[in-house]
C-alpha cells in the first residue's frame, strides 16, 4: 500500500473522531507552545544582549582589573603596600600608576584609559538650581542616541554632553535650546582641610544631549565628558588624597579585535584581569541559555506527558476499529502497512499539536512583543523572535515523539488475529 | 482449480481439544459455484478461513494454481489474498463514516494501484451492483441491501480468481437477498470466477454447481447439481 494512501486514511479516520483528536493534540500543543516560546526568548534574548554588548563595548578594548586573590580563607593580612579601594559592596585591590605603564608596555596594546569617575559636587548654571550628577568619560565605541546635537568622532576638552532630564531641570526650554549653552560643574578638592573647603568651577559647552535608548546600559543618566577632561576633574578632586592614582578599572585599547585574546593572556600572566567585549556577551549568555533551559524542560515535561495521551487514545482506536482493522488483514494488507497506519494517525495528531501549538505560541508573541519592549522601555527591540528553522524544528520534532508514542498501539493492532477481529455478536 | 487435501484444525489445548475440521479433502474446478453448507459449529467457517490463508490447520495442504498456500510466508499470503482473493460478510463490514467510493477502493490501495487506475475499476463496480448514483453517499446512509450490494462491488474492484462469500444473505430479506444472490451467480458465470458460499441456507445451496455438506467437521457428502 502506498505511503500516500495510508496517510490520506489515516487523515481520514481522525477525522471520524474530531473531539479526541483535538483533545490529545492540544495536549501536545502545551508543550509545543512552551519550547516555540523559549526557543523565541532565547533568540531574541541572544540578539538582544548582543547588540548591547556592541553598541556598549568596543570589540578593540579590553576592561582590566588587577587580579584579585581568590581561595581566600580568612581576612587578608595587612602590608604597607595593600590599599585597597573599599566600600560596602565591594572591595578591591586598584590599578596604580606603575600598572599602567606596565599594561602600556605589553605588545599591542594601543592607549590605556583609567577609568576616572570624578565624584563632582553639583552641576548648574546661571540662575538656576543646583543639581547632583555623575561624570563618566565619553568613548567612540559606544553608540548614543542623540536627542540633539551631535558629535563629530571625538569630544574635545571642555564639551559635555547631557542627558534630556537636565534639559529642562537647568531651565532650557527643549532639547534644540541647550546646544551650544555652557553649563557649570563645580568640584571639592578633597584634600583641602575640612575647616578651608577649596572648590572650583568648570565650565562645559553643551554638544548634545543624549536620549534613552534601549541598548545603552551606561550614560543613561551620566553625563560625557571627554577623557581628558575628566582627567582634569579627577585631578582637581582627588589630587593629595590617598586614593589618588588607584583605579579600580582602565580601558585598554589594543591594536585590532583578532588580538584581544593575546594581549588579554599576556596581561594575565602579568597578574590582571582583563574582559573582552566577547567575555562580556559570553556571561550575559550563559545566563539566558539557563533561563531558556528551564522552560524548555517545561515545555518537554508537557511533551512527556501527552506522550501517554497519544498512547491511550491509539490504543481506544485500535479496539474500536477491530473490525475495520479485521476486513483490512483480510483484504491483504500486510501487518506492516496495519502498523503504519496507526503510526501515521499519531503523526497527524503529532503534526496538529504542534502546528496549533507554534501558532498559537507566534500568535501570542507578535501582541506580546510591542507591550514587552514598552514595559522594560527597549524601544523597537523585539525580545521574542521566531525564526522559520526553529517553527519546523518543532513540528518535525513532535510528529516523530508522535510516531514513537504510537509504536505500541500500532503493534497492538498489526498482531490483531483478522478471524477474531472479524467474528460477529 | 482449488485442492483441499488432508486438513485438520484444532482448536485449545490438551483435556479441551475441540477438533474443528476431521481430515477434510477435495478439489474444486476453476469457475465453480460450491456452497459449504452446515450448521453453525459444524466448522463451515474454519473451512473457509484456512482456504484463504486466513488461518492455519495444523496438517494439510490448499493447493491454489499449483501453490500450496500453507506452507507460504505471511507476507506472500497477504499478497496472494489480495490480488487472487475478496470476501463477502454476513454483517457487510463496509465502513460506514466513509464514502461508497472510499470502501471500493480499500483493496485497489492495498494491492498497490494508483489513484487514476483505481478511479475506472471503482466506477465499473459501482456500476455494476447499481449504486454508481450512490459514489459520494456515505455507506451508514445505505440501506441493508446497499451496503450488501456495496461490499460485493468491493469484493469484485479488483477481478479477483475466487469470491469468498460468508453467510451473504443472513442479514438481509428474501428480496434484497435475491438480488444480492443474482449479482454473485451472475459474476460467477460471466467472469468464471470461483465462488464459494458459506452457508446454512440449502436453498442458496441447491443453486450452486458444488453442494459440500458439512457436520462435525467431516465431510458428509459432496453433490453435483445439474
Amino acid at each position: 500500500m502506498k505511503i500516500r494512501d495510508i496517510t490520506i486514511r489515516a487523515g481520514r479516520s481522525l477525522k471520524q473522531a474530531k473531539a479526541r483528536t483535538l483533545l490529545t493534540s492540544f495536549a501536545i500543543g502545551v508543550g509545543a507552545f512552551t519550547i516555540t516560546l523559549s526557543l523565541a526568548a532565547g533568540v531574541g534574548g541572544r540578539a538582544y544582549t548582543d547588540q548591547i554588548v556592541s553598541a556598549n563595548t568596543n570589540v578593540n578594548e579590553l576592561s582590566v582589573t588587577k587580579a584579585q586573590p581568590t581561595k581566600q580563607k580568612g581576612p587578608q593580612k595587612y602590608s604597607s603596600s595593600t590599599s585597597n579601594i573599599s566600600n560596602p559592596l565591594f572591595s578591591a585591590e586598584p590599578l596604580t600608576e606603575s600598572d599602567i605603564a606596565v599594561i602600556q608596555k605589553v605588545d599591542n596594546v594601543v592607549s590605556v584609559s583609567p577609568n576616572y569617575n570624578p565624584q563632582i559636587k553639583y552641576i548648574t548654571r546661571a540662575g538656576q538650581d543646583k543639581y547632583v550628577a555623575s561624570i563618566s568619560t565619553f568613548s567612540k565605541s559606544v553608540t548614543l542616541k542623540y536627542a540633539a546635537g551631535s558629535t563629530s568622532g571625538d569630544l574635545s576638552d571642555n564639551q559635555i554632553i547631557l542627558t534630556e532630564q537636565y534639559v529642562t531641570a537647568l531651565g532650557f526650554a527643549d532639547n534644540q535650546d541647550v546646544i551650544g549653552k555652557t553649563v557649570e560643574i563645580v568640584a571639592d578638592k578633597l584634600s583641602a582641610p575640612i575647616l578651608n573647603p577649596e572648590t572650583k568651577t568648570f565650565t562645559y559647552m553643551v554638544v548634545a544631549v543624549s536620549s534613552k535608548s534601549g541598548l545603552a546600559f551606561r550614560a543613561q543618566s551620566s553625563l560625557l565628558v571627554s577623557n581628558s577632561s575628566a582627567k582634569n576633574l579627577y585631578d582637581y578632586i582627588n589630587f593629595g588624597t590617598r586614593g589618588y592614582g588607584k583605579f579600580i578599572v582602565a580601558a585598554v585599547q589594543v591594536n585590532g579585535e583578532d588580538k584581544a585574546q593575546s594581549v588579554k593572556d599576556e596581561l594575565k600572566a602579568k597578574g590582571y584581569d582583563a574582559q573582552t567585549a566577547a567575555d562580556v556577551l559570553g556571561v550575559i549568555n550563559t545566563f539566558i541559555n539557563v533561563l531558556q533551559g528551564i522552560l524548555l524542560g517545561f515545555g518537554a515535561l508537557a511533551i512527556l506527558t501527552s506522550v501517554f495521551g497519544i498512547i491511550n487514545t491509539q490504543y481506544i482506536s485500535v479496539l474500536e476499529r477491530t473490525q475495520q482493522i479485521g476486513l483490512m488483514k483480510a483484504l491483504g494488507m500486510s501487518r506492516r502497512d496495519v502498523g503504519r497506519l496507526f503510526k501515521l494517525e499519531a503523526a497527524w495528531i503529532g503534526f496538529l499539536g504542534g502546528a496549533i501549538g507554534s501558532g498559537l505560541a507566534v500568535i501570542s508573541g507578535t501582541i506580546a512583543n510591542p507591550l514587552i519592549s514598552k514595559a522594560l522601555d527597549l524601544g523597537d527591540i523585539s525580545l521574542i523572535v521566531f525564526t522559520p528553522i526553529n517553527l519546523i524544528i518543532v513540528v518535525i520534532g513532535l510528529i516523530v515523539v508522535s510516531i514513537m508514542s504510537g509504536i505500541l498501539p500500532a503493534r497492538k493492532a498489526a498482531k490483531l488475529d483478522p478471524i477474531e477481529a472479524l467474528r460477529t455478536e | 482449480m482449488i485442492e483441499v487435501k488432508n486438513i485438520s484444525k484444532t482448536y485449545g489445548k490438551k483435556d479441551n481439544v475441540f477438533k474443528a475440521l476431521t481430515d477434510i479433502s477435495f478439489s474444486i474446478p476453476d469457475g465453480a459455484s460450491v456452497a459449504i453448507l452446515g450448521k453453525s459449529g459444524s466448522g463451515k467457517s474454519t473451512l473457509m478461513h484456512a482456504m484463504s490463508g486466513l488461518d492455519r490447520p495444523e496438517t494439510g495442504e490448499i493447493i491454489i494454481d499449483g501453490k500450496n498456500i500453507l506452507t507460504l510466508k505471511q507476507k506472500e499470503v497477504d499478497k496472494f489474498r489480495s490480488s487472487k482473493m475478496s470476501f463477502i460478510f454476513q454483517s457487510f463490514f463496509v465502513q460506514a463514516n466513509e464514502s461508497c467510493y472510499d470502501n471500493v477502493s480499500l483493496p485497489l490501495e492495498i494491492a498497490n494501484l494508483s489513484a487514476r487506475t483505481r478511479r475506472k475499476k471503482i466506477e465499473a463496480a459501482l456500476e455494476a451492483v447499481e449504486l454508481i448514483d450512490k459514489m459520494k453517499s456515505r455507506a451508514r446512509e445505505l440501506s441493508g441491501g446497499q451496503k450488501q450490494r456495496l461490499a460485493v462491488a468491493r469484493a469484485i474492484v479488483n477481478s479477483p480468481k475466487i469470491l469468498f462469500a460468508d453467510e451473504p444473505t443472513g442479514n438481509l430479506d428474501s428480496v434484497t437477498g435475491e438480488v444480492v444472490e443474482n449479482l454473485l451467480f451472475d459474476y460467477n458465470k460471466k467472469n468464471g470466477v470461483t465462488l464459494i458460499i458459506v452457508t446454512h441456507d440449502a436453498d442458496l445451496a441447491k443453486r450452486c454447481d458444488i453442494q459440500i455438506n458439512i457436520k462435525d467437521g467431516n465431510i458428509e457428502s459432496i453433490k453435483r447439481n445439474k
